[in-house]
């Protein structure tokens, strides 16, 4: 069913599957409403961990008794061997910073291509630590560091040394052990690059595999040290934790602004992820038989959807309200259609007109799940070349039609009114952190990020009918050497027309803009869930949880991990 | 010292977005410095060159077209590097070439035109075969010729050493010859004025493309130091509100 060709091919022309248009599916609220789903990228990379049984074992294991030290992971995947060393010092809860301007943290680690010796073991020492203060070669190819969350960490710690297992109700509300603050792969730091990772390594090659494999190998480690920890405080005492309660563990995360701009900046890569999720549901709605067997296991995920966001706390109101308001929304979708329904469409045109967009795109999420036989191989097509390249040889009076085409939403934009342009996007000499302010500050405003696609498109736009008066004939080439500012929005419109999906529609310099949207779509495609937004700019999110776990790699693997419970024990 | 193809194209990116480049602009300047350096055609060494030069740009006029027809056109960048210039001309040639069948471009007054590299392969990569020559120096004229077949992913590239008397404006000048129906191929002809530098077959740069994906790119850390403070001037001074803009705790 897919080669490439079959995938561009059901995307655009004649034997296209019926996509959900750009201009319903790009809208930036839309898309900070979505939910993990089987095509998200830690959901790939468990399906291959436990298909392929990865060997995964630690080679080294010098931890004192409170956990500090050093440890050295041996994984034989399929393709190659690696490496995953992870320094675990002290750290002061009063240092714990979940900051990117941090400079200390609990555990650092490092993915490494093939075996490390001592010596280099000491130069990884001397500088996964410092993390952004130091430097990696090119044998490294994800570097990361992780905080504990210390009330829960000790908790966990106490209850194994006594004998006694965590407290289901203490572990719902903060699902993890460590937080990680950032996860860095493709070159920074000196480390290799993407390029390296995509050709040789193909076990990674998927976007963000190996980021998101350091995460579920930090989860392994986690539980493993609170074990560590409380059989060394209370050898006679301690009792392992049950697996059922070791899955409901996952990785905490701290997403924050510094994220948002990856969206704008890689909008190929950002459109095929949307391209291969909508085709698959495009797929379901398309070759989805329903039978007994399917209502029964959606009746399944409905209900453990309703029950996991449930079980979901977040102190925002706006996400407290979001999720009251999809519950509500599940339970009439259950009452309404779970007995008997003929087709997915009823469910879908339902949705679209009496639901928030959160339950409409969770309802997406469940078509997904369901038919692993129509959705699965997609997981194979998530690159994509990110060349935003000129068309030189266009016609002017043709580039212009294609922006009344693919960039309406930004025509449509008034960005005279009150605040529409009242937000700037900027780096900071911190750490260069990106941060989100006002035009009022002089500064930020002349150093302004160019994220503003949808005004860009529209200055573009009056420029290119300026010329087209005096020189109606001529083609972009000559237009850029007249305006040779409009380069880059020119060619991002060429390149983006070429997608199905084209670029976020938004006006990302409005007063009221929200970056949370990017964040959680970025994040939705990792497969993360329980989103607890902390103000406008950053989100905490758990990821990995109800996963297998690494010891259960080789045992039967049913991939039903999606909107895990906690467990009944 | 040791750094990624990718830190490099960001801090360039930040250096000329510092000096003024526009959108696009600096990220095609990163992209052709790049581009040299991990083919193993000495881009850094050329950037050196250019540094000191690269804040004068913004005062100078855009490039303009002095003369043009259906297969050919004369391009004067003003004494701008090829780094925010030749793209333009590039394009240009492409458009035209695609329309005639066969296109001329020459460019006047333009620094750095090694750069051009990148954009005449991708011009290859794209189904037009190209090739350009220019010279440089004053006291020893060296020349340079590139060439790209269509749908060719790497150029070959010959620099050589000569005694010819040069003109002051050969310094600046580049011609291009494009075609979308021809296959050009250059080599430099060998009288005894002439002795080859380098000679980089399409297959040897493609090798150092493949060793730079391994490796990564070495620079010298006082460039790196440079490239990097120049680029500093695209951040916003830190302050408590500033703080407040990343919100977090």
């Amino acid at each position: 069913m897919s080669t490439s060709v079959a995938i561009e091919t059901a995307l655009r022309g004649d034997r296209a599957l019926d996509l959900r248009p750009a201009n319903q599916v790009m809208n930036l609220e839309r898309l900070g409403a979505m939910h993990q789903n089987r095509l998200s990228f830690m959901r790939t990379l468990v399906r291959h961990l436990m298909r392929e049984q990865w060997d995964i074992a630690p080679r080294k294991m010098e931890l004192d008794k409170d956990g500090y030290g050093t440890v050295i992971y041996r994984i034989d995947a399929p393709h190659g061997r690696f490496d995953f060393v992870i320094f675990s010092n002290f750290l002061s809860s009063e240092s714990r910073n979940d900051r990117v301007i941090a400079t200390e943290w609990d555990i650092t680690m490092a993915l490494v291509e093939g075996e490390i010796d001592d010596l280099y073991l000491e130069r990884l020492r001397q500088n996964v630590p410092k993390q952004e203060a130091g430097r990696v070669d090119s044998r490294v190819f994800v570097l990361s560091r992780a905080n504990r969350s210390a009330r829960n960490f000790d908790y966990v710690v106490d209850q194994l040394a006594r004998g006694q297992q965590p407290e289901i109700d203490r572990i719902a509300k903060v699902g993890y052990l460590y937080r990680t603050t950032a996860v860095y792969g493709s070159g920074k730091l000196g480390m290799a690059d993407w390029e390296k990772v995509a050709t040789k390594f193909p076990d990674f090659a998927r976007p963000f595999t190996a980021e998101m494999f350091v995460c579920f190998m930090l989860r392994s480690f986690s539980l493993f040290q609170a074990e560590h920890i409380a059989k060394a405080r209370s050898p006679e005492t301690f009792q392992p934790m049950k697996s059922e309660i070791k899955r409901y563990f996952g990785i905490g995360n701290s997403t924050g602004l510094g994220m948002a701009p990856y969206l704008l900046n890689h909008p190929q890569l950002i459109s095929r992820w949307v391209e291969m999720r909508e085709l698959g549901l495009a797929r379901v709605r398309k070759f989805g038989i329903i039978d007994n067997h399917i209502r029964s296991r959606f009746s399944e995920l409905l209900k453990r959807s309703i029950e996991h966001t449930k079980e979901t706390t977040t102190e925002d109101q706006r996400q407290t309200h979001s999720n009251h308001v999809m519950v509500a929304e599940l339970e009439q979708l259950e009452r309404q259609f779970a007995p008997s329904f003929a087709d997915w469409e009823e469910l879908i045109q339902w949705t679209e007109q009496q639901c928030s967009l959160q339950t409409q795109e969770l309802l997406v999420s469940l078509l997904l799940e369901l038919y692993p036989d129509l959705v699965d191989n997609l997981e194979n097509y998530q690159r994509t070349d990110e060349a935003l390249d000129l068309d030189p040889t266009m016609p002017l009076a043709e580039l212009k039609s294609l922006i009344e085409c693919v960039y309406q939403w930004a025509l449509a934009i008034d960005f005279s009114a009150e605040g529409a342009r009242e937000t700037c996007w900027y780096r900071s000499e911190e750490k260069m952190e990106p941060r989100l302010g006002s035009i009022a500050n002089e500064e930020a405003k002349d150093k302004q990020m160019a994220l503003g696609v949808g005004y860009a498109v529209q200055k573009c736009y009056q420029q290119i009918n300026i010329y087209l008066e005096e020189h109606p004939d001529h083609s972009t080439a000559r237009f850029m050497v007249a305006q040779p500012k409009l380069r880059g929005i020119v060619r991002r419109i060429q390149a983006m027309s070429k997608g199905v999906y084209g670029d976020i529609q938004a006006n990302l310099l409005d007063r009221n803009v929200l970056p949370m949207h990017l964040l959680r779509c970025k994040l939705a495609f990792f497969g993360v869930s329980k989103f607890d937004p902390r103000s406008r700019l950053w989100v905490r999110n758990t990821m990995f949880q109800g996963a297998p776990l690494l010891e259960e790699i080789g045992q039967p693997f049913s991939d039903d991990w999606f909107m895990p419970l906690a467990p009944k024990v | 010292m040791h750094i990624s193809m990718n830190e490099l194209k960001a801090a360039l990116r930040r250096c000329f977005e510092s000096v003024g480049y526009f959108v696009g602009n600096y990220e095609d300047a990163a992209n052709m410095i790049l581009w040299l350096e991990k083919h193993g055609l000495a881009g850094l060494s050329e950037l050196e060159r250019a540094l000191p030069y690269i804040e004068a740009d913004s005062e100078k006029p855009h490039v303009s077209v002095v003369y043009e027809d259906s297969i050919s056109a004369t391009i004067d960048c003003h004494n701008r590097s090829a780094l925010n210039s030749i793209a333009a001309a590039v394009d240009l040639a492409q458009a035209k070439a695609l329309k005639s069948g066969i296109s001329t471009i020459t460019v006047h007054n333009c620094h750095n035109r090694k750069f051009v590299l990148k954009a005449l392969t991708d011009c290859g990569r794209r189904g037009i075969s190209v090739a350009a020559y220019w010279r440089n120096g004053s006291n020893s004229i060296t020349e340079h010729t590139v060439a790209i077949g269509s749908g060719d992913r790497y150029p070959s590239y010959i620099e050589s050493e000569t005694d010819l008397v040069g003109e002051d404006a050969d310094r600046r000048s580049l011609t291009i010859l494009c075609s979308s129906r021809i296959n050009l191929a250059a080599s430099l002809q060998a009288p005894v004025d002439h002795a080859t530098l380098v000679n980089f077959s399409p297959r040897a740069i493609e090798a150092n493309k493949k060793r730079s994906i391994d490796r990564g790119i070495e620079i010298n850390p006082d460039l790196w130091k440079r490239i990097n403070q120049i680029g500093t001037g695209i951040l916003v001074a830190n302050s408590e509100r500033s703080r407040a803009d990343a919100g977090g705790k």
